[in-house]
């Protein structure tokens, strides 16, 4: 699996298709650090909603660039369920590379600073929490961008509105006072968690939530793809 | 391998493509799928390899090693030919120096080696065609699944793959092949399964059978049709004229007499009563001078 893994990685990164949202992430970023330098926690908190649709639209770009055809021959090679999770794995070692960016840019534009006023969260409690917060986005992410592959959703059109849909309700539904925020990813409860103290608990319940929602969407997308070699 | 009452449709509440399959193919069988454009030949393939799942009944016995040489090949892809070889060899389970082998005994077998700084885009069909071969045979198949696979292949590259189908076969394989050019007769010894109303009927083989030449009379407009609805039937079209000055004898012996007995399909299947050109198999000369 892990050669089939390699092959897509070097697929998707030759077609030069990766600059696409890699460009939009950035530039979102660009816009987010402007304002001002920020705690690395606070900062990464929200860094990671922002990130969360550009790597569900990375996911699908990935997933979609291999021809179907190609595909299926790879799905004869290793099975259909190691051909499956093969791209989920790619997508999200990919993924992780756009969150490997993402937590550099903030420093190179001095978007963030260090510990200011006493009782700010040290360096390495502000980088570690904004990594978690990031990789907290990757699974869901990943699942969703799985959701809206061609090989899943068919028709191209169906694909962009999963998406799109996935995207915006990730965030309308995480809204302070949503009436379904469970439906979401915890994206924006984690970026709310972060201005504030952490305890272990609340992160725990938030990590667990994450993953449970990416295991559901992947469970989607595998039964959607029973049939849909 | 056994496809037991297999059902394969594209969608849910979709037509069935196929209903109650049920056909078998021993190691060291090969079997020659006909039919018409769109009559499923191409489906059953797909749930013989594994690339899909029947909606209905099952495929039991499938070999570990299936290779299965699509159609079209997917040429739309950023490798070249030796780097996209070397990795389906690397995903299908073969370490590096087993890899780099098989790839070059491979490319050099199929003359692809001189193609091997080429990017898969750049290459003509039937190159890209026997690229997708060549990923088939990278790890020696117990099942190789080919689908047209003369198509778009050079002279020499079609006389390569009954020598390849032997030697899967030879190795204890299984080999199943659509064919709808009427290169059948290429592969002497196969089985012959029709597809024909979603259903898959043997044919009975016919080696060592008297054969028996019948001629026809059809409109012009018609002939391309008649020409494909008989070779999807199994038949072996020697050739096709103009001209209409020797009128053919065979229909009004036909109608007199009942058909010829030598003529007769040997499965008593339901096409038994179309227009039999000559059956496929041994003895039967080439269809040289074929048109249509």
């Amino acid at each position: 699996m892990t050669a089939l893994v390699r092959q897509r990685l070097a697929g998707f990164l030759r077609t030069g298709r990766a600059l696409a949202p890699v460009l939009a992430g950035l530039l979102a970023l660009g816009v987010l650090y402007g304002g001002g330098r920020a705690q690395p926690a606070e900062a990464y908190g929200v860094s990671a909603v922002v990130l969360f649709p550009v790597l569900a639209w990375q996911t699908k770009i990935l997933l979609d660039v291999e021809p179907d055809v190609q595909r299926r021959l790879a799905g004869v090679l290793v099975g259909a369920g190691r051909e499956r999770a093969a791209g989920l794995l790619a997508a999200a070692v990919a993924a992780l590379g756009t969150v490997a960016v993402a937590l550099v840019f903030p420093w190179l534009v001095g978007g963030v600073t260090g510990p200011v006023h006493p009782g700010d969260r040290t360096l390495l409690a502000g980088l570690l929490l904004g990594g978690w917060a990031h990789l907290l986005a990757v699974p869901p992410a990943v699942a969703l961008g799985a959701l809206a592959s061609r090989a899943c959703a068919g028709a191209a059109g169906y694909g962009v509105a999963v998406l799109a849909l996935g995207a915006v309700g990730g965030l309308v539904l995480g809204l302070s006072g949503s009436v379904a925020p469970w439906l979401a990813p915890p994206l924006l409860p984690t970026a709310r968690a972060l201005g504030g103290p952490l305890a272990v608990g609340p992160g725990l319940g938030l990590t667990g939530w994450a993953l449970a929602w990416a295991a559901l969407a992947v469970a989607g997308y595998a039964w959607r793809r029973r049939f849909r070699a | 391998m056994r496809l037991e009452g297999v059902w394969a449709r594209y969608r849910r509440r979709g037509p069935w493509v196929l209903r109650a399959v049920e056909v078998a193919l021993a190691p060291g069988e090969a079997a020659v799928v006909l039919g018409r454009n769109g009559a499923g030949k191409s489906t059953l393939l797909q749930l013989a390899a594994g690339v899909l799942r029947p909606a209905r009944g099952r495929v039991a016995d499938r070999p570990a090693a299936v290779g299965w040489v699509p159609e079209r090949f997917p040429a739309d892809q950023p490798f070249t030919v030796t780097a996209y070889l070397t990795s389906m060899a690397r995903v299908a389970g073969l370490g590096a120096g087993a890899a780099d082998r098989a790839v070059a005994h491979w490319a050099d077998r199929l003359g692809l080696a001189r193609f091997g700084p080429v990017r898969l885009a750049q290459l003509s069909k039937g190159t890209a065609q026997k690229v997708g071969l060549a990923q088939a045979l990278l790890r020696p198949p117990g099942l190789l699944v080919l689908d047209e696979p003369w198509e778009g292949l050079d002279a020499a590259a079609r006389e390569l793959v009954p020598e390849l189908v032997e030697e899967v076969r030879a190795r204890g394989g299984s080999v199943l092949v659509s064919d709808h050019r009427g290169e059948t007769a290429r592969l002497p010894g196969a089985r012959l399964w029709t597809v024909a109303d979603s259903t898959v009927r043997e044919t009975a083989p016919t080696a060592g059978a008297a054969m028996s030449v019948v001629e026809l009379l059809v409109p012009a407009d018609r002939v391309t049709g008649t020409v494909a609805r008989l070779r999807a039937e199994g038949h072996q079209i020697l050739r096709v004229r103009a001209d209409s000055t020797d009128p053919p004898d065979v229909s009004r012996q036909g109608a007199d007499t009942g058909p010829p007995q030598a003529g007769r399909h040997g499965d008593g299947s339901p096409d038994g009563g179309s227009p039999e050109v000559s059956r496929r198999g041994a003895g039967v000369p080439s269809a040289a001078g074929e048109a249509g």
